[in-house]
Parts: structure tokens; sequence; C-alpha cells
């Protein structure tokens, strides 16, 4: 018995680790354009693939297998962060800027659809049949304590919990970090301090789009790559920003972490219902807490 | 390559209906998933089936006189599409007859307007037993080439009663209209072998993990899974039973052959299942120059029988039509029903296939037990297979 | 920072210019009109293929037209839609499938049932906003799709349900063309209602959600009450497509209920033009017809929605209506009214004797700041009180108090005697007490009428017809010297009439207790003086006046009663005179020598 919970454990903290990645970049774009990218789960897919692409390319140049090589899997990973960050340019100038600001959630439906055009590239180009991706470090399952682990997993669940700490030290420790977290609280005022607004809302997106891309390659080896498969992820990515309070960065790691444990542990009973619960916790959560768990209440002067 | 392929599929689909496209030419179509959904590999196959028959009809001087002209609809595996896409067909460019789909919960969900309309259809793929029944009084235009869930449950369950080293057996199937539908006929056949499934599972055609529902099969002690899920969730399921160090005897349906189940499942663990096809590792002669034509196109060489059943639909349909020497849906219909001439197709030869009660092609006798090895489907044996008789195949 | 929600930028249509609503009969004529050559359009056609494309049109209208109220007027953009369509369609299959029940009175169920789902969501949706809302909504959409999909024993799964039973005629289901026409004459009967409905009160109370909630409910609109009802009805006319969807296909599955669906129905509102009559209309026609034409080429359909959804919003702010509002050209400006003659106003009926409002003892603390102290207070009807002190003395908290914004830790408040402390705003402001706002907070797209309007709320419902109510908004426009500006966007004027407007607004709910927090705030001398005036007139009506004011001159000259607040507590009350003169005063305001020592 012991054994299923340790397995549903790392399970959890695993794809909640990815699930924290996701929503730090929503996080991060709505601090500081009050945007999201409601595409984020098409950036994963993409940036998926664009590490298989690589993967691929680097297997047929060198003519070598690259499940053998473990740094093909590291190229794959950085090609897709940047490619995916890169493409958060054209989304936030396109899709985020011309509506950033203005009331009504028009950004919405502008980023679905680009998240659909992206999406209809990539089919044409992949098709949308899934890929296995290999794992770089191998398929055979390692146990412990009687649980099997699939290396993929563990090394998914140390990537994600480094990234994060990294990121959270970047946020409050660094220049660049505080730039953000300034124009995250007052516009205005950063402005006048001299920080370039509007060079950090678009980094903001360029970030965000290159955690989902990186997310994306991460996971693939877990579950099989197609390019449907990051909706569901950057969904909840999405609940666990909102429910851990979308202005709080640490917030949306603790969401993640608890949404991805919150899976695993309701999959120990029943998995159909498993995104059932997931959601029906979240809708409580939400209202019970409108701002999230940790989310600061913007205390109105009336 | 996709999009090439993509783009001569469409102008192919546009151009045709133009060019050369006269008021005398019969329109023929497909209406079902070349793109959308796991299964839709049997949708393109399928495809390059229909075209290869209705050009080697074109070059036997057409049917009735008149060139067939194809026409191509893709329904993303979503059943408003696919309703809309027969209404299309049906309505608007009045074709003579559709082919298709690929997913059962597709054809089920026009299956009355079909009726309705009495329009012909030949299934080569879907594979659901409900498509051929008839509703009520009516006569059902739906016709059937290809495996049924019903012939394949009992011949897997059959399998399992009789196997002495199969004491406890689950049921593993996936959400989808397809599992569900499985699930059905699989209950009741065991029922007819007087066996209660100790476990029954499902799990989403999207989940990559099962460890959940594997580890309760496990500690029920099973030791025989049937399962009714397409291919990649298949090839996830045994993976995650590898996972939790839990490999029972599985059997399963011809989704096994898809090119979706080794690629997920990996080199060592494809060969774990059993499973039924219909085509043997080889070929008619007939089929041999359809292999030479299209086989190149193929990722997946045991996804051929994709192709043939298709070919085969349009030879029947072709049949019937010169039985009843006219396109008139009842017509063809009752023709199909009660066809005087064999028809010589590529996976076997049709002798009186149909019957007012029985719009199945193919039956048990015509399956092949198969299994991965070396990268290819190869044929499955056993001394219970040997042992097997016709009255174990109880449905 | 600046909480103030912008209202330059809602794109809302221009208000109609003129006497006032159209007769009913008229304005009934013109849909009505294209109903009859809509089904004329029906009975021409035969080929199905064409039919089912008036069909979709049309079950879609019905789904736009409902969202409109609730994510055009109520402004809460919902993304769960395919739930309550689900919820129609279930209900339909199922009570005809498992219940039998007469596919008629099943087809007149369903839209109860999704009314009933949509009450659930509206419930965890009440408190949130922006992307919170977006997620709440999202996530009840998810849980539908999933619960159908998997609880097979109830729901079919994706094996869906067949044998749907559909309505009959002559003991033969419906023909595709007497679909058309059942939803013609459904679109058309909805069509009506709705736009009566949204022309009145009811459409101006949703808009004031959108654009501020708590000047809202203190204008009487109760908020949550209204929202629910938005959903309520967004829910009723979704379930009712997804019925006739169900019942026109004789099957429905899982596979309907998609996130796509969500957003599909949310797009015909924004792209028809949100908040708009027509909206709907031009969204479900627009949409279906791009649908069924590049069906063939779903590649190429998939792009071009893909370019719809990041394009057509930026291109067409106002959606399709917009493009059509944008052409007409502006109506000559009305020409100038004489205001009524005699500007008479409801009196404030004289309440029993004693105090109007008391409080008892109340105090507030915001985790460990205290801004009220055991404040005990007395306002008497026909008074015009003044309420001062120095910043931070907790002014605003008592206002906030008073008018039900805020509750108080402790203590009570007695309006006529009654108890209504832990009272909601609306039901504050439904017993007559009205209030402005520090920091303005007037409908700025709306019409300075409807603005006024909106405060006329809640006696409206009570059996006071649209023009009447107009005619006395125009009374207080005038009492308040803003008649001319009748049928201006509130927004556009200089803040010292924005001031204005808000004042109307309370007065036109007929108050017994009027608060004014800091009226005279930014404004130069000579419309202090007008100001003065003008709160001199409202006393004269007999309604009590409590200002929270720091413009002193102001203070000394119109008050009859002035309290003095520092630091949470009440140090001085009394006549402007010895308020002048009280040594404690003085000191709060202006320090004593005693806090300069050094310790």
């Amino acid at each position: 018995m012991s054994t299923t919970v340790l397995q549903a454990l790392i399970g959890g903290l695993t794809m909640g680790g990815v699930y924290a990645l996701i929503a730090l970049g929503f996080s991060l774009t709505y601090t500081t354009t009050r945007t999201l990218n409601f595409a984020q789960g098409d950036f994963v897919s993409v940036g998926t693939f664009v590490g298989v692409g690589t993967i691929a390319l680097i297997g047929g140049a060198l003519a070598i297998d690259p499940a053998s090589y473990p740094w093909a899997y590291l190229l794959a990973a950085l090609a897709a962060s940047l490619a995916m960050g890169a493409m958060g340019l054209p989304l936030y100038l396109a899709a985020i800027r011309p509506f950033a600001g203005k009331a009504g959630m028009s950004w919405v439906m502008s980023t679905i659809g680009f998240g659909i055009i992206m999406q209809s590239a990539a089919l044409s180009l992949w098709g949308p049949g899934t890929r296995m991706v290999a794992a770089p470090l191998g398929d055979d399952v390692i146990r412990i304590a009687g649980a099997g682990f699939r290396s993929q997993e563990i090394m998914v669940l140390v990537l994600a919990m480094l990234l994060l700490g990294a990121i959270d030290y970047a946020m409050h420790r660094t220049s660049l970090g505080r730039s953000m977290r300034a124009v995250a609280l007052n516009r205005d005022a950063a402005a006048l301090m001299g920080i370039p607004v509007e060079r950090i809302m678009a980094l903001s997106f360029v970030v965000s789009s290159a955690l989902a891309g990186l997310s994306g390659v991460l996971i693939a080896p877990i579950m099989s790559a197609s390019l449907f498969m990051g909706v569901v992820i950057a969904l909840k990515g999405f609940s666990a920003a909102i429910v851990g309070g979308l202005t709080n960065l640490r917030g949306c790691i603790f969401g993640g972490i608890m949404i991805g444990l919150a899976e695993s542990f309701t999959g120990l009973w029943s998995a159909q219902w498993r995104e059932i619960v997931v959601f029906v916790v979240v809708i409580a959560i939400l209202a019970v807490f409108p701002d999230g768990l940790f989310g600061k209440k913007l205390v109105e002067k009336v | 390559m996709k999009l090439f392929r993509k783009l001569v599929l469409a102008a192919a689909a546009a151009a045709l209906p133009l060019a050369g496209a006269s008021a005398q030419d019969i329109k023929v179509a497909y209406n079902g998933d070349i793109s959308g959904s796991p299964s839709a590999e049997s949708g393109q196959i399928g495809v390059m089936g229909i075209a290869a028959a209705v050009e080697d009809i074109n070059k036997r001087g057409g049917l009735l006189g008149r060139k067939l002209v194809f026409l191509v609809r893709d329904d993303l595996g979503q059943p408003p599409k696919s309703i809309q896409n027969m209404t299309d067909l049906i309505d608007r460019e009045q074709v003579a007859v559709v082919f298709g789909p690929t997913n059962s919960g597709n054809a089920l969900a026009w299956k009355h307007i079909a009726n309705q309309k009495k329009m012909p259809v030949l299934v080569s793929s879907a594979s659901s037993t409900a498509i051929t029944e008839p509703t009520g009084k009516r006569p059902n235009y739906l016709f059937r080439i290809s495996m049924v869930d019903r012939d394949q449950a009992a011949a897997l369950v059959a399998y399992a009663a009789k196997n002495p080293e199969a004491k406890k057996i689950g049921f593993f199937v996936e959400t989808t209209g397809y599992g569900q539908a499985g699930l059905k006929d699989m209950e009741q056949i065991a029922a007819l072998h007087g066996i209660k499934p100790t476990v029954i599972e499902k799990f989403d055609a999207r989940d990559t993990d099962m460890t959940s529902q594997l580890s309760k099969a496990k500690a029920a002690g099973v030791d025989t899974l049937v399962v009714w899920a397409q291919a990649a969730p298949l090839g996830h399921l045994v993976r995650s039973m590898e996972k939790i160090d839990y490999m029972p005897r599985v059997l399963t349906t011809w989704a096994a052959s898809f090119s979706g189940f080794p690629q997920v499942a990996g080199d060592k663990l494809m060969e774990w299942p059993v499973f039924l096809t219909t085509s043997s590792a080889a070929p008619s002669s007939a089929g041999q120059s359809l292999l030479e034509r299209i086989g190149p196109k193929l990722a997946n060489r045991s996804m051929f029988w994709a192709a043939t059943q298709a070919y085969d639909t349009v030879l029947v349909w072709a049949a019937a039509v010169e039985q009843a020497n006219s396109l008139d849906g009842e017509a063809v219909q009752q023709a199909l029903e009660n066809l005087q001439k064999p028809v010589d197709g590529l996976v076997k030869q049709y002798d009186k296939p149909f019957s007012i009660q029985d719009h199945e092609g193919l039956q048990a006798q015509d399956y092949h037990w198969s299994r991965w090895q070396g990268g290819k489907v190869v044929d499955f044996e056993d001394p219970t297979l040997a042992a097997m008789t016709a009255a174990d195949f109880k449905k | 920072m600046s909480t103030a929600p912008s209202s330059e930028s809602i794109p809302l249509p221009p208000q109609r210019h003129g006497a006032g609503p159209a007769p009913a009969w008229r304005s009934a004529a013109g849909p009505v009109l294209v109903a009859a050559a809509l089904a004329a359009l029906a009975f021409s056609l035969s080929n199905d293929f064409y039919l089912r494309i008036l069909f979709m049109c049309g079950v879609y209208y019905l789904c736009a037209a409902g969202m409109n109220v609730l994510a055009g007027y109520a402004g809460q953009k919902s993304l769960g839609q395919a739930g309550l369509y689900a919820a129609g369609a279930y209900a339909a299959a199922l009570l005809t499938a498992n219940l039998q029940w007469h596919p008629a009175l099943a087809l007149a169920a369903a839209p109860v049932v999704a009314a009933a789902v949509g009450v659930l969501i509206a419930l965890p949706s009440l408190r949130v906003k922006g992307p919170s809302l977006a997620l709440v909504t999202l996530a009840f959409g998810i849980v539908t799709e999933k619960l159908v999909t998997e609880w097979t024993d109830v729901f079919g799964g994706a094996q869906g349900i067949y044998g749907i039973l559909p309505l009959t005629w002559d003991d033969e289901p419906f023909s595709l063309q007497q679909w058309v026409l059942l939803v013609i004459a459904l679109a058309l009967a909805t069509h009506l209602l709705l736009a009566h409905a949204i022309k009145g009160r009811f459409g101006r109370a949703l808009l004031s959600l959108q654009f501020d909630e708590i000047a809202a409910s203190c204008a009487g609109i109760a908020v949550y009450r209204y929202k629910i009802l938005a959903f309520v009805v967004a829910a009723a006319l979704c379930g009712l497509g997804g019925a006739l969807v169900a019942q026109q296909n004789q099957y429905f599955n899982s596979d309907f209920v998609t996130f796509h669906l969500s957003v599909f129905i949310l797009l015909l509102v924004l792209l028809g033009g949100a908040g708009t009559l027509y909206g709907p209309l031009a969204g479900a026609v627009a949409l279906t017809l791009t649908d069924v034409f590049l069906a063939r080429w779903p590649f190429i359909q998939h792009f071009a929605y893909g370019g719809l959804l990041l394009f057509a919003l930026y291109l067409m702010p106002r959606g399709i209506t917009g493009l059509f509002e944008r052409k007409r050209t502006p109506p000559p400006p009305a020409p100038a009214v004489a205001p009524p003659a005699a500007v008479e106003l409801h009196r404030a009926a004289p309440g029993p004797d004693g105090p109007l409002l008391e409080l008892r003892g109340i105090c507030k603390h915001f985790a460990g700041v205290v801004t009220a102290q055991d404040i005990d207070l007395q306002l008497q009807a026909n008074r015009i009180h003044a309420l001062i002190g120095p910043n931070g003395a907790g002014k605003s908290t008592l206002i906030n108090i008073l008018t039900g914004v805020i509750a108080p830790s402790a203590g009570t408040v007695l309006l006529h005697g009654h108890e209504v402390t832990r009272m909601s705003a609306h039901r504050l402001a439904a017993r007559g007490i009205a209030r402005t706002f520090q920091n303005l907070r007037l409908f700025g797209a709306m019409s300075v009428l409807d603005n006024v309007l909106i405060g006329a709320h809640t006696h409206l419902g009570l059996g006071v017809s649209e023009s009447q109510a107009r005619r006395e908004a125009m009374a207080v426009l005038a009492f308040t010297g803003l008649h001319d500006h009748a049928h201006t966007r509130a927004g556009s004027l200089p803040y010292g009439l924005q001031r204005r407007v808000e004042l109307a607004r309370a007065l036109a709910s007929r108050p017994t207790l009027l608060l004014l927090d800091e009226p005279a705030a930014g404004l130069n001398p000579q419309e202090t003086r007008e100001l003065g005036e003008l709160v001199r007139r409202i006393g004269g009506l007999g309604i009590a006046v409590l200002m929270v004011e720091h413009d002193m001159s102001l203070v000394m000259e119109i008050s009859d009663h002035i309290v003095v607040l520092d630091r949470g507590a009440v140090i001085a009350q009394g006549r402007p005179k010895d308020i002048q003169a009280h040594p404690r005063v003085i000191e709060a305001y202006l320090g004593t020598d005693a806090g300069l020592e050094e310790e």
C-alpha cells in the first residue's frame, strides 16, 4: 500500500512542478500587464514538437541515435525554450498590446486566436499524431522501496524544483526581477524611475512562453507528445496560478504542487474522477477565497 | 511531407468535382477522420484504398458506363462535424454512396440520417457492433466490411475462458464510444460463458498513467486483461504495467496493430499483447499489387488491412449497383442484401456477404490471431487456440 | 493606486436620442417582419443542407442572445457555457429516454433544468472577477464535460444517448423545415422578451454591474441577485439551444460538449457586438455561415477561426453592429427643451418622531487599526449635518458603515428606530439612504439620464412605469441644473458637472437621508458656492443631509449641526458657532504646543 502512496507522491510532485512552472508564467504576465496568455497550452505543445524536431535533426545530421546522448535532449530543451520564448514577442505585439488596459477581456479571444494559428501551422508541419519522445536517461523503470519510477519523472521533478528556486531567487534578488515586480505594482511609478516598462511587459511574455516551451519538453517523455496535449496541462497550470493567488509568485508555486498532489492522490481512489474532483476543489477554493489562497486583496478605497 | 500530402488531398478533393466532373459522373465520398484522432491513420489509409479502387474501376470503363469521382471529407473525429459533412454530401453534393467513417461514435451519430435519406454507407474501419444493427422496422443502410466488436469480443472472451491459466479476468476499457460499446459486448458474452470479470476499470483515451487502475487489478490477483482501447492508450497501459511490475496476459483488439501502439510501447513491450487482425502476413495476389502501389506511402505496413478493406467496400458496392442497374439508394440497399454473384475482393471472396439480418462482410473465421514480433505483425499460435472450436465462440 | 474603473474604454452603443422608448408595438414590428421573411425563406428551401444552416443559425442565435445578457450587459465573460448547453441537451434526452416524457414537455423542461444548473455556476462566480471568473466558469465547463464523459451510467458518455424522441407532427418526426420554423418562432419570442427587458430597468441594472458594483449596490441594485439572474437567463437559452440540437439530431453525446463550444458562444457575442440588441443575430449569422462554408477545408477553417479571434476584436472593437453604428451620422443635438416650469420634486415624507438615524457604540477596526471607536451619533430629519475631522479620522469609514458598504465590528445602527446594522447596501438604499462617493463613481459610459434612472431603480420596480420614471428623472435633472446634458455621456462632462450627476443620481432614489462624501473636492470656489446652494435646496425638500467635508467655509455656512471626528472618536458636536471655538477641535486640526515638546 505504501508503495502506491509513494508512487502517487512522486508522480504528484513531478506534475506539480510542471504545473508550477506554467503557473509562474501566468503570474509573470498577469502582474506586469494584467493579461494572460490563454493559449499557453499551445505553447507547451508546440514547444514539445520543437524539441522533438531538434532531436530528430541532431540524430539525422550527426547520424547518431539521439536516445543514447543526453546532451541532445539538453539542446532540445534549450531550442524549445528559445523558440517559444521568441514566439512570445509576436504574441505580445499582436494579441496583448492592442488590448491591454482596455476593459473587457478581448485579449482572451486574441490570445486564443494566436494559439489556434500557431497550432494550425504546427499541425501542418507535424500532423496530429502522437509521438513518443525517448527519455534522455533511459526508459528503464527504477525501483525505490518497491515503487517504480521512470528516470524522466525524477529528472523533471529535480529540474522543476531547481528552476522554480532559480526564478524565485531572480525575482527577489536581481535587479531585473525587482524591475518586473515594480512594474507589476505600479506601472507609472516604475516608468518614472526609469524602468523601461514596455520592454519589461514584453519580456514577461517572452519568459512565460519560454517556460511553457520548456515544460513541454520536460513532460514529453512522460506523456506522449501531441499537439493537443498542452491544453489540459495549461489549464491546470492556470488553476494553480489562480488558486495560489495570481499576483503571488510563491503562491503560484504552492498552487501548482497542490494541484499536482491533489490530482495524483485522487487518482489513487478513482482515476476517472480525478479531474472532476480537482476542478470542483478549485471552484470551491475560489468561492471562499476570491483572490486565491495567497492573493492580495486589493483593498479599494471607497 | 505531411503538408504536401494534405495539399494534394485537398487539391484532389477540390479539383475532382470541378475538373472533368460532368453531370454524367457518379460521385462517391469518404466521410471520416483523416487527421484528428489516434484512429486517423486507418482513415488516411482507407482513403488510399478507395482512391485505388476508384481508379481501377474507371480504368475498366467506369460503373454503368459512367466515371466515378471521389470526394473526401475530413470529420476530425468529431460527431458534429461528421454530421455536417453527411448533410453536405447527401443534400448538396448528392453523392451516390458514402464510405467511412473512421470512428464508431461518428457512425452512430449520423446513422439515422443515412437511413432517413436512404443513402447506402459502407464502413471499412469503425467496428462498433451497433452500427450495422437495424433500428426498429426500418431497413438499415449501413454495411460493413471490417472487424466487428461483437465478434472480436466473442473471440477474446472465448480464449480467456478456454485458457486454463486465465483464472481471474479483468476488463480494461477506454471511455470513448468505442471502449464503452466494447465493454457492453464483453460483459454480455462473458455472461454467456458464465464468467464474471474480477475487475472492470476505465481510463481516458488521453491518459498516460494507468497505474492506479492497474494497482487495483494487481491487488485483486487478476492474471488476464482483456483491453478495449485505441493504440496510444494501449501503449501507455503496458508502460504503466511495467512501472508497477505487473505483467498479466493482455488480450486486445485490432487497435494494437495501429502504429501508435508500437511507437508508445517501445520495442520490448510492444510484443506483449495478443490481438486480432483481419489481414494475415501474406496478402493475396491482387492484394500484392495494391501493396506495391501504396506500400511506399505506408508508415506502418501492418495497417495495410485498412486499405484492402476499403478497396473491397468499393468493389462490393459497385457489384450491387451493377446488379440493381441503378444508383437509387433503396435499390442498391436491397441489391447489397441480396448479392447474387460472388465478388473477388482483396481480403477474401465475398459470397452473399449480406442479408437482411446481417450486414457484416467479415466473420470471425476471417480474423487472425496476431502479435508483434521483430517489428512486424505475425500470426500467434498456442495450444489453447488450437483446441478452440466453433462452439466456443458464443455470441 | 487608482481604482476608479476606466470609463473611457468600454465600448457601448450610442444612446438613443429623443423622447423616450418607442412604443412597444412599433419596436416589435421590425423583428416580426424579419422573422416572417425568414419563415418564407424556410418554406421555399427544400434542400436540407441549407435548412440545416438556418437551423444552426437559429440555435446559435438563442445561445448568443442569452450570453449577450450575461457577457454583454452584465459583463460576466463566462467560459463555461458548453456546460449549460449540455445541461439542456441531456435534460431533453434523458427525460424522453428514461422517464418517457413527451418530447414537447422535455423541450420545455430543458431550459428550466439548465437554469437550475446556471444557478450552480453563478454562486461561486459572484465574488470573483477577471481571470478568476474566467477560471471558475472554465472549471465548471470542464467539470460538466468530464462528468458527462465519465459518468456513463447516467449520461452515456462518448457513446451517447440514441433515439432521443423528437417533436412529431402527424406521427412523423419534425422535418428539418419544421424545426427551422420552430426555431424562428422561439428566436422571435426571445428577441421580443429580451428587448423589452433590456431597454428598461433590467438592462440598466446589468450595465451598472459591469461598470461599478459598489455604486450600483448603493443605488439600490441587488448585485448578487442580478448576477444570478443574468446567469440564469444565459443558461436557460443555451440549454434550449442544446435541447433543440439533441432532439433534432435524435442523438447526443459527450463529444458535443467542448471548451471550443464555450469559446464559440462567447465569440458569437463579442463578434456580433456585446451589449447591443442585434449583436447576437449578427454574430450567429456571421459565424454559422463562416463555419459551414469553410467546412470543406478544415485546415483553412481552423486557420480562419484563429485569425478571426485574433484580429476581429481589434478591427471591430464593438463587433459587427459597431461597424454599422459608426456609419450612422450622429443625430442633431436634441432641441433645447425648456425645463418643466414647476420643479416639484418628491418631498421626503416626515418620519415618526425621534432621530432619523442613530448610531450607538459603533466600532470598527481593520486588523489592529481602529478607525471608529465607540461612536454615538444622532441625525435628525430636515437638518444638514456635517462631519469634519483631520485626514485619517475615520470619516469615510463611518459613511461606508452607514451605507452598508462595510460592516461595523460592534455597535448598532437604527433607522427610524429600526435596526439596520448589518443590512446590505442595496437594502439600505431601498430604505431611503443615498450617497455620493469621495472618488467619483459614475457610470461614465452611460448618459446622464440613464445614470439618474439607475438611481431610481428601487422604486421603478414598485409599479412606477418607465415613462413616468423618465419624467421624474428629468425633473431631478432640472432641479440640479443638468437638464441640458440629459443625453450626454456622463464621462464626457467636466468634473464639476460629473459630481453633480452623482448627486442627481442619489436624489433620484427619493432618499430620506443623503450622505455626501467630500462633495466639494476638486471644485473651484464658484462651483463650491453653487454646491452649497444646491445642498440647501435639497435640505429644503425635507431630506436630511450628512456631508463629509474639508472646505470649512462651506461647512460653516450651510450646516445646522457639525460632528467632529478625530482618530475614530467623536470629540465634539454642536452648532457651527460652538464648534469653531471648541478647544479640542482646534487642537485636533492645528495641534497644540504640548505636542511639540521633546519628551
